[in-house]
């Protein structure tokens, strides 16, 4: 196998369909329809540990629960960043500051941070896409010196849509040898940057596969996915250097409940993150 | 050691002592396992039972935790455990073989299923072979000898007038050992088992790597209906929901059985559905039973029980299936994923 190494199947864990009783202690309003949740215990501590790019089940009791990717965290907290777009995520975003809620985890796999080590990092994201890149994003800017050049290639439809916007503007651009691209889909009365879908815009960029130094990670709907990954294999990627973390509707969170199947693989248990190669292996209906 | 066939209603009345034993029979006009008990007729004449017994270690409704509102208005989870001593008596092979299946998919892999693990841990399995078959039973050319249930703690093979009695398990010869005044010394030969019914596997897992783009898929899944029964009747399909219930201020979060015929098992809150068309959901759930499942864990998730084929509403048989992929010329791939 070629391209980047990637550990499946390789979460454990005690009684893993009993959620904790947690609580609110932050919540950032990052776009309109777009809340970040800083959780803790009920005593203050982080609910649980994780690897950059692991999987929680966070919900309420009476309403339901649904699979996030841990979009940061610190010794304190762990927090997932939410879009309005179903029953359960609109009662989240009902919530306030010292609320309880319910969570379990961690789950699924976790971003290859080893087998990165030595690389540049270009990371594309459309719209919701980022907070889960932005948890090996964060990974990379922590531990700077063991990863080369960084490119976060970003967009959405609109202004008000992009995520992160103090880190997108402010911060990651003055971070050392970190280049930030970001484009909205058509134009908009708040923005005066570029303007193009993600593929086009990654393909003026010029940014190459460095003979297999620069590594690629990509998170976004499936047409945002498909159409980089060929603007990616067109620029001479291969495909075990594009790495994708994946999403399906999920229950259980641990290789049970059937429905997040690719192929003989379960998105929650063997990933969410696989490389293109791997996915190309599959019989995938992703 | 043999059990004479007139002893089984006196061992079943013993056995029933203090557990719960569950035996084939018909209820309602539903043949399906039972509580063995009064006004329930034992029906060991049924080679199987429509529903399979999978549900006494993964019910179909099975609550998880009990969540309520303490004083201060926040919530609470109390758990629940419903499992039990509980006995199954005439259970078939096939069935059992359905639970080296559900024993994978609970109980390995870095998690285990508690549910499932405790509800198996008080489950006692006494099999009965089957001396005929159904004209939709196809197991043995799935790898299952219908007069052996390797899994079985206690094994009774069908000999015409008597079982032979296998105890299988240190949990089985604790059984057998109460069973002194219902079996006697000896020994009899198993009555061989005629199929009318096999398929060729020879192949199939391999030649399927082939055939995911395939108009194979098309052509079953135009008749599909989408109705579920077949996963209903599975004894080895084990999907489920997660859902809750809140009455006032007390709450349940339970299980249960799902369907990956239907369109809603894989709908995300966005809209996008990976599997929005019954040929995507019919080919997921034959190449699950005859190839994911074989690859992931080593056996076919498919045991010949024939309910499928039996109950299909429009007649899609996965023996034809079978047959169908072997005929197919196409070149076997015998890689893992």
């Amino acid at each position: 196998m070629s391209g980047i190494e990637i550990s499946h199947g390789c979460a454990k864990g005690e009684r893993p369909l009993i959620p904790q009783v947690c609580r609110v202690v932050e919540i950032t309003q990052e776009t309109p329809d777009v809340k970040s949740f800083r959780l803790q215990t009920l005593d203050g501590k982080k609910p649980f540990d994780c690897m950059p790019g692991q999987l929680g089940m966070f919900g309420l009791l009476a309403y339901g629960e649904c699979m996030f990717v841990v979009s940061a965290q610190s010794d304190e907290w762990v927090q997932f960043t939410v879009k309005k777009v179903g029953l359960v995520t609109e009662q989240l975003h009902a919530l306030c500051v010292g609320d309880e809620v319910s969570l379990r985890g961690p789950y699924g796999n976790w971003w290859p941070t080893e087998g990165c080590k030595g690389k540049d990092m270009l990371f594309i994201a459309g719209g919701i896409g980022l907070p889960p890149v932005r948890s090996f994003l964060l990974y990379c800017l922590e531990h700077r010196e063991d990863f080369g050049r960084i490119d976060l290639v970003y967009s959405g439809s609109k202004y008000d849509d992009l995520v992160f916007k103090e880190q997108l503007f402010e911060i990651w651009p003055n971070e050392p040898d970190m280049h930030v691209h970001v484009s909205l889909y058509r134009e908009d009365p708040q923005w005066s940057g570029d303007i193009g879908y993600t593929a086009p815009y990654l393909e003026t960029l010029d940014l190459g596969p460095e003979d297999g130094n620069r590594v690629a990670v990509i998170c976004g709907g499936p047409s945002l996915s498909r159409t980089c990954r060929e603007s990616l294999v067109k620029a001479g990627f291969d495909e075990g250097n594009i790495i994708t973390t994946l999403e399906m509707r999920m229950k259980c969170g641990v290789g049970k409940c059937g429905r997040c199947n690719m192929g003989g693989h379960f998105i929650c248990l063997d990933g969410p993150i696989f490389t293109l190669e791997e996915i190309g292996r599959m019989h995938s209906d992703v | 050691m043999i059990l004479n066939k007139k002893n089984l209603t006196p061992l079943l009345e013993s056995m029933a002592a203090g557990r719960d034993v569950f035996v084939p029979a018909r209820v309602d006009g539903v043949a399906k396992f039972a509580l063995f008990g009064e006004g329930v007729e034992c029906a060991f004449d049924l080679v199987n039972t429509t529903m399979p017994p999978k549900d006494l270690l993964f019910p179909q409704t099975q609550k998880m935790y009990h969540f309520d509102v303490d004083a201060n208005g926040n919530y609470r989870i109390r758990e629940y455990d419903e499992s039990r001593e509980q006995v199954v008596f005439g259970i078939r092979p096939c069935d059992m073989r359905s639970i080296v299946c559900l024993d994978e998919v609970f109980l390995t892999k870095g998690f285990v299923d508690e549910f499932y693990a405790n509800a198996r841990e008080k489950l006692l399995t006494v099999c009965i072979g089957c001396a005929s078959a159904a004209e939709t039973c196809f197991c043995e050319s799935m790898g299952v000898d219908p007069q052996a249930a390797p899994n079985a703690d206690i094994m009774l093979q069908d000999c015409g007038e008597v079982y032979r009695v296998l105890a299988q398990t240190p949990k089985g010869e604790a059984e057998v050992a109460n069973w002194a005044a219902f079996v006697e010394e000896g020994d009899a030969e198993p009555v061989a088992c005629e199929l009318s019914l096999a398929v060729d596997m020879d192949g199939v897992v391999d030649k399927l790597e082939g055939l995911y783009d395939h108009p194979i898929w098309e052509n079953l899944s135009i008749k599909c209906l989408n109705c579920g029964t077949c996963t209903y009747v599975c004894p080895t399909c084990h999907c489920f929901d997660i859902s809750q219930d809140m009455r006032r201020k007390d709450g349940v979060r339970f299980r249960c059985w799902d369907s990956c015929m239907f369109s809603e098992y894989t709908m995300m809150a966005g809209g996008h559905n990976p599997r929005p068309e019954k040929l995507e959901r019919v080919r997921n759930r034959f190449m699950h039973k005859l190839n994911f499942f074989e690859r992931r864990y080593g056996m076919s998730l498919c045991v010949g029980c024939g309910r499928c084929v039996e109950k299909c509403p429009v007649a899609l048989d996965i023996t034809r299936l079978i047959d169908d992929i072997g005929a197919c010329d196409v070149v076997p791939v015998a890689q893992a994923e």
